[in-house]
């Protein structure tokens, strides 16, 4: 299966890499910002995004939007990863077509079972 | 993850914050003149993945510390605070503490034994203050700073948001982290093909295998390429030492209630990065002192009939192979009669030492160890670190540093460093059959003196005088105090006579130590070469008078001379300055920047003058070496097919120039072309204010200008350029000469 990192900090985009890599999960592509994601949408076709919210150029919000407007990618599941804990911000991602939405620091097991939830592992 | 994965993400987590904070000093100075929601938001971004990333790795102290300071911002950025001095030095406070804890984790592994209930507390407080409402200009802060007026760049507008730097980046699958030891073993290895390929050159033969000269004209090429591209990789914008100026700045101001302007000119200027490391420190040393000891209080300020607010000026650019960087204000200026005092009651210098100096000569003793000038040693400047450490950092990496000031009107200290340290453009000299490599840094001019035999059949050299039985050489009206090399090694003195070989002529290298310019008396000067610096074996290390050693082409040794050095050893200590800036009087920096280097040369009976960046090298080309391509004389050049253009053609001036007899000809490079100008005559390199008029409705003439009692046209060379050769120079973009 092949998974999408969406973040602006390449620590964060290392230590989701290990992560997936403990749950078995090697084949992962990287973007640092919506926009970079996009484009690895586009190229890579990937079937899971792991998606940060604040970032610069395209935040993670307008990122789950513009994936949502396209058909093609209707059975990509989008993963917010965030410290972000409003309940606001929940909403507006589940809103605008996240399907999972998980809390920094996030540790290996929750992930494993956020994927399971999502029908992919 | 086990501990060798921890080790990985921990330390990318350090590098990475490390970048986005070097940002930030530079964004909050901002955000304090100016409230952009942009701005705001970009910091908390910064403040808020590192709060995320160490609750992640389990730094606590950092977590605490970053997570009151995200609460400050994000009340920022939703408009319930306006931005104070306070808030700003809290947030600048929180970086630091972000700094100190990064660095001990980097070292140790964890955050032990740091807590900051403190900051935590007075950040908290800030968080909650009422002081929403108030405009925070009711209460004008003592002192003001204005951050950043971009000069000369593409963003007219001052105080514009730059944009964050991870931005405008590539994405990050395009670009690819290299650890520095990676480039500088690379670098080493580009240095020794340098060196291969030149000895590869000396068996290539006109009449040789013509195969075997293809070949190696490629390797020529490629090695040239390899080496341009291998530097290049290793060379950074001055901008990234510049960015924390802002704010050494801003906070200098704030602590010795003054108020200031920074600008910058050139920040794009590139320079290795080994280099760029050097000269932080120095740098940021200078700027501190131009604050606290160049520019004076707002009162004192308004009482000399300046404006309360000082200014600061960076500057940087290429130079003739090396980058020179300027650091000037618009204060007092240094008191020479105050320095002779200060100089006399510390011990460093007699009275009779002190008097007998000129006021340009006593400038240099602020670079004397244990000399300070200001009044009170404040702890801003001071810090350990004095204008000697600044000079001996600065030539320790063949740099050099020069004052120029002007009372109650401002100071400018001008550095000098060259491009890269690995391979260095000298000059190769020989006395007998050793030879040695000058830098170029060092070089002034060469003088040639013609030499005759005496009845006794020894040569005599003629130019040479003596002054209390030391030779001089009486270079344009001042004396030149000589040095011969060969004394210089060997103890017999020369007397006159010359008992070598007979020979028709000598060389006078002039070279520049310090404040001082004397001349190196050799017997050849063989040619300008790329050379590698080889550091000296461990038992020469002691000898000072050479920098170090180079292999030359044919696979013998070179030593390269520490002109410096030399200097020392022989004990001169005191020469005149250059004729032209003491002749005229004028001997100092106009603060506003119109101080040239200007190439002076004859047209007919027309003075001319041209300002030296421009400049490449003065050949000198005989008849027989030109030849015609199309309607265009052309020469034959380091390899390539050169382009002449006669400048009084082209500027419409007669000359009078002799058929037949040799032309001297200033060649200009441009990217990768090189372009000859034929002049008649070339005089003189001054360094001059420039009072320049304009004179617009004449082709190719920039303006004019009275040097040395002469009116004098300044041409302008890329509008020449671009009239005479558009084939090459139409896309140059045009900078007034």
């Amino acid at each position: 299966m092949k998974i999408l990192i969406v973040d602006d900090s390449r620590t964060m985009r290392l230590v989701l890499r290990r992560m997936l890599a403990q749950l078995g999960h090697d084949d992962v592509v990287e973007a640092a910002h919506g926009g970079e994601g996009l484009e690895r949408m586009t190229d890579d076709l990937p079937e899971l995004a792991l998606v940060d919210w604040n970032m610069p150029v395209m935040g993670g919000l307008d990122f789950i939007k513009a994936v949502r407007e396209q058909r093609a990618y209707d059975r990509v599941k989008l993963m917010i990863v965030t410290s972000e804990s409003s309940p606001r911000i929940v909403y507006e991602a589940l809103k605008a077509g996240a399907d999972e939405y998980a809390m920094k620091p996030i540790t290996g097991d929750i992930m494993d079972d956020k994927m399971q939830l999502l029908g992919l592992s | 993850m086990d501990d060798n994965e921890l080790d990985e993400v921990v330390n990318e987590f350090i590098v990475e914050s490390h970048e986005n904070l070097d940002d930030l000093d530079r964004a909050l100075v901002l955000l304090e003149h100016d409230n952009d929601p942009n701005v705001v938001a970009r910091i908390f971004r910064t403040i808020h993945t590192i709060k995320g990333t160490s609750g992640f790795l389990g730094f606590s102290t950092l977590e605490s510390v970053s997570h009151v300071g995200e609460n400050l911002l994000s009340k920022l950025r939703d408009r319930e605070l306006m931005i104070s001095t306070e808030i700003t030095s809290g947030l600048l406070a929180m970086v630091d503490a972000i700094r100190e804890i990064l660095q001990t984790v980097s070292t140790s592994g964890d955050e032990a034994g740091l807590a900051y209930p403190a900051l935590v507390e007075r950040l908290t407080e800030l968080a909650v203050a009422p002081t929403a409402g108030v405009e925070p200009e009711a209460a004008p802060a003592p002192a003001t700073f204005t951050p950043l007026t971009e000069i000369a760049e593409t963003t007219p507008d001052v105080g514009e948001v730059p944009k964050p730097q991870g931005e405008d980046r590539p994405p990050a699958s395009e670009t690819l982290r290299v650890d520095v030891s990676l480039l500088d073993d690379l670098m080493n290895l580009v240095g020794e093909l340098v060196l291969a390929r030149n000895q590869i050159l000396q068996f290539v033969q006109p009449q040789g295998d013509p195969a075997f000269n293809a070949t190696s004209q490629r390797l020529n090429l490629i090695t040239t390429e390899l080496q341009a591209g291998v530097m290049k990789t290793r060379m950074q914008p001055i901008e990234n030492v510049w960015n924390k100026f802002p704010r050494v700045v801003r906070d200098l101001t704030i602590n010795c209630g003054k108020q200031a302007r920074l600008e910058m000119e050139g920040k794009h200027t590139e320079l290795d990065k080994t280099l760029l490391e050097a000269i932080k420190d120095p740098l940021t040393h200078l700027v501190r002192n131009a604050v606290d000891h160049g520019l004076e209080s707002p009162a004192n300020r308004l009482a000399s009939g300046k404006s309360t607010e000082g200014l600061v000026r960076l500057s940087a650019y290429h130079e003739g192979g090396q980058v020179i960087v300027e650091i000037s204000d618009d204060g007092a200026g240094i008191d020479a009669d105050k320095l002779r005092r200060k100089a006399i009651q510390k011990g460093l210098l007699t009275s009779e030492e002190a008097h007998s100096r000129s006021d340009r000569e006593m400038l240099n003793v602020i670079f004397l160890p244990g000399f300070s000038t200001a009044e009170a040693v404040s702890n801003i400047s001071g810090r350990g670190v004095g204008m000697d450490v600044v000079r001996t950092n600065i030539e320790g990496i063949g740099g050099s540093v020069e004052v120029q000031t002007v009372l109650g009107a401002g100071t400018t200290f001008r550095v000098k460093i060259p491009l890269t340290l690995a391979i260095v453009p000298a000059l190769v000299v020989s006395v007998g059959q050793d030879r040695y490599a000058i830098p170029q840094v060092s070089l002034i001019e060469l003088v040639r003196l013609d030499a005759h035999q005496s009845p006794e059949g020894a040569t005599v050299i003629g130019g040479i005088e003596w002054v209390q039985g030391l030779p001089v050489h009486r270079l344009r009206g001042q004396l030149l105090p000589l040095v011969f090399l060969r004394d210089v090694f060997e103890n017999d003195l020369y007397d006159g006579v010359i008992d070598s070989e007979p020979r028709e002529s000598f060389n006078i290298v002039v070279v520049q130590a310090d404040d001082h310019q004397f001349g190196l008396v050799v017997d050849d000067i063989s040619d300008t070469a790329e050379i590698v610096v080889k550091p000296l074996g461990r038992l020469l290390k002691s000898a000072d008078t050479f920098a170090g050693a180079t292999i030359m082409g044919d696979g013998r040794v070179a030593l390269i001379l520490d002109v410096m050095g030399i200097a020392n050893r022989i004990g001169i200590t005191t020469s005149e300055r250059r004729g032209s800036r003491a002749a005229t009087g004028v001997d100092v920096t106009d603060v506003s920047g119109t101080w040239r280097r200007l190439l002076l040369f004859s047209l007919g009976d027309r003075h001319l003058g041209l300002p030296l960046e421009a400049v490449a090298r003065l050949e000198e080309f005989s008849p027989a070496d030109i030849e015609m391509s199309g309607h265009r004389a052309v020469v034959q050049y380091r390899g390539e097919i050169m382009h002449l253009i006669d400048l009084g053609d082209e500027l419409g001036m007669p000359s009078s120039r002799v058929e037949g007899q040799p032309m001297q000809v200033v060649v200009y490079t441009d990217a990768n072309s090189s372009v000859g100008l034929v002049v008649d005559q070339i005089f003189d390199i001054v360094e001059e204010h420039l009072d320049v008029t304009e004179t617009a409705d004449s082709h190719g003439i920039a303006g004019t200008a009275v040097i040395h009692g002469q009116v004098t046209d300044v041409i302008a060379v890329k509008q020449i350029l671009r009239s005479a050769v558009p084939a090459i120079f139409a896309t140059a973009s045009e900078v007034a000469a």
